[in-house]
């Protein structure tokens, strides 16, 4: 008899919440309430949302640096945090800082390392990453005279040197100019090209719809509205140009749920 | 992808020895370890106006206590502070989240970040260490006394980095638990301090479970150099050894509160 397989979600969330102790004596605050959420391999999910929505909280439950308090978080069928999870992701943290003494090659070999990729991998990879983040002129620069479009693509770098199939992304557009945001939203456009399973957080609502699959509004922890861009943007009645469709979208979601 | 095994002795060998590099590398690049490494160095060749006492013999002895005294102390700063510097501005900037998402376990880190700190007090020692020695040798050659044997002396400095490993084992374990980089300093230190006062616990006292605490009265350099033969193989290994239970229990403790730690 033959048995089906089924192909894992490339993420799925299922009744996922996250409290924080608040105090000493024990208060609570839930910062996700309870989210399900599946994501298919290959698709490009964007989470939408104020701050204190829950978007990093989510985005660092999958990455393994916290655990749920309810519901569970599975990479590709394998609990968030695992040794097996961990080797399936790539993640950007928002506006991190980098060790500023060290060159962008340097920084991405000592990745690759922790990566446990081997030696002559290594090499090949980052010279490969580098030149798809278009940082190969500053390869041999100090991070330290990096601007932050720069950096961003750094980041972006290390989180797909070791190829994983899932890249999640905490506010990648953060604090970039538009020029900044235009070629990150390419190298985003180009991960899924490749296949990639993209999660990525953000504020910003421009061209969003054009870079996602899936697009998630998280407000006080809970998923507001889920869907395809096709999906949501048509329930939204397209009369006035300005704000945009998802703009609207996105204030009238959160405006409803005050 | 090419990759080397993730799981297994060698491969978590592999990923701790690169933390601890990378951890040496930034410490190195600290302005905390340029300035206290300048403030001990200055301290060390204060030692040499003292020569216009002209102690005879004795100067030399003199000159070895301070010099082994401000290596002390300054390695004491520079243990307690680096460690909870380095440990903070990973965690803070988030850099850290590149590392822990990856496949690296949190003992790796913690143990990476041990390795790393223990390089540059090796390196600290070594250089202060290396410099009184050299002053040793030259005013004992201008006094034409050698009051002072040399491999006494280093055997004193090896002494010192032991004792200055364990302080900084015992910051990481604050780090580990501690929200903040300064509170993790202060607590080190303190943490130090207690432990060098713990001759002073009598059995009967009501501090007595104290005692459980290391006793750095036990790596007393300046005693060490006191005498003029090497302590005996036993005597040091006994040292080495109790040095090593302490650091692995820091060290697991440390790694089992960072295990349950979020970001």
């Amino acid at each position: 008899m033959m048995l089906a397989v089924e192909t894992p979600w490339a993420v799925e969330l299922v009744g996922f919440g996250k409290s924080y102790r608040t105090g000493w004596i024990g208060s609570q605050m839930a910062a996700v309430r309870s989210l399900t959420l599946r994501l298919a391999p290959g698709q490009v999910l964007g989470l939408l949302g104020p701050n204190g929505s829950g978007k990093s909280t989510t985005l660092k439950a999958l990455g393994g640096l916290l655990a749920p308090t309810r519901g569970h978080c599975l990479i590709f069928g394998h609990p968030a945090g695992s040794d097996e999870a961990r080797a399936l992701i790539g993640y950007l943290p928002e506006l991190p800082h980098y060790p500023l003494h060290l060159s962008g090659r340097e920084f991405l070999h000592y990745c690759g390392g922790l990566s446990s990729l081997a030696e002559e991998t290594i090499s090949e990879r980052v010279s490969e990453v580098l030149t798809w983040s278009g940082l190969s002129a500053a390869a041999e620069q100090r991070l330290g005279t990096y601007s932050k479009g720069m950096l961003q693509r750094v980041g972006l770098a290390q989180a797909i040197l070791h190829d994983p199939p899932l890249v999640l992304l905490d506010e990648p557009a953060s604090g970039l100019d538009p020029s900044g945001r235009l070629a990150l939203n390419r190298l985003i456009r180009d991960l899924a090209a490749r296949g990639k399973t993209v999660v990525f957080s953000s504020h910003l609502l421009a061209n969003t719809e054009q870079l996602c699959d899936r697009l998630a509004i998280l407000g006080r922890g809970e998923i507001l509205i889920e869907g395809t861009p096709a999906e949501l943007l048509g329930t939204v009645r397209d009369e006035v140009p300005q704000p945009s469709r998802l703009e609207k979208l996105y204030l009238e979601k959160l405006a409803a749920h005050e | 992808m090419n990759n080397v095994a993730t799981h297994g002795a060698i491969a978590s060998f592999r990923r701790v020895r690169l933390i601890a590099r990378h951890t040496l590398g930034e410490a190195l690049h600290l302005r905390l370890t340029f300035l206290l490494g300048l403030l001990g160095a200055g301290l060390v060749l204060g030692a040499m106006g003292l020569r216009e006492f002209n102690f005879g013999g004795a100067e030399l002895k003199f000159i070895g206590d301070f010099g082994l005294g401000a290596l002390g102390s300054f390695g004491m700063l520079l243990a307690a502070l680096t460690t909870s510097q380095l440990f903070f501005s990973e965690i803070q900037g988030r850099a850290a989240y590149c590392v822990l998402t990856r496949p690296v376990r949190r003992w790796e880190y913690i143990w990476g970040k041990l390795a790393g700190v223990g390089a540059l007090l090796a390196l600290f020692v070594g250089a202060l260490g290396s410099l009184i020695a050299v002053i040793i040798f030259w005013r004992g050659r201008q006094l034409g006394v050698t009051s002072v044997s040399l491999p006494v002396f280093f055997c004193a400095c090896a002494v010192q980095w032991l004792k200055l490993t364990l302080v900084a084992a015992m910051t990481l374990l604050v780090c580990s638990y501690s929200g903040s980089a300064m509170f993790a300093s202060c607590a080190g230190l303190i943490l130090a301090g207690i432990a060098h006062l713990r001759p002073l616990v009598g059995e009967g006292s009501r501090l007595a479970w104290l005692r459980v605490w290391p006793n750095l009265a036990l790596f007393d350099a300046e005693a060490l150099l006191a005498s003029t033969q090497l302590p005996t193989a036993f005597v040091l290994l006994a040292a080495v050894g109790y040095w090593a239970a302490y650091v692995v229990l820091f060290g697991m403790l440390a790694s089992l509160v960072f295990n349950r730690r979020e970001f």
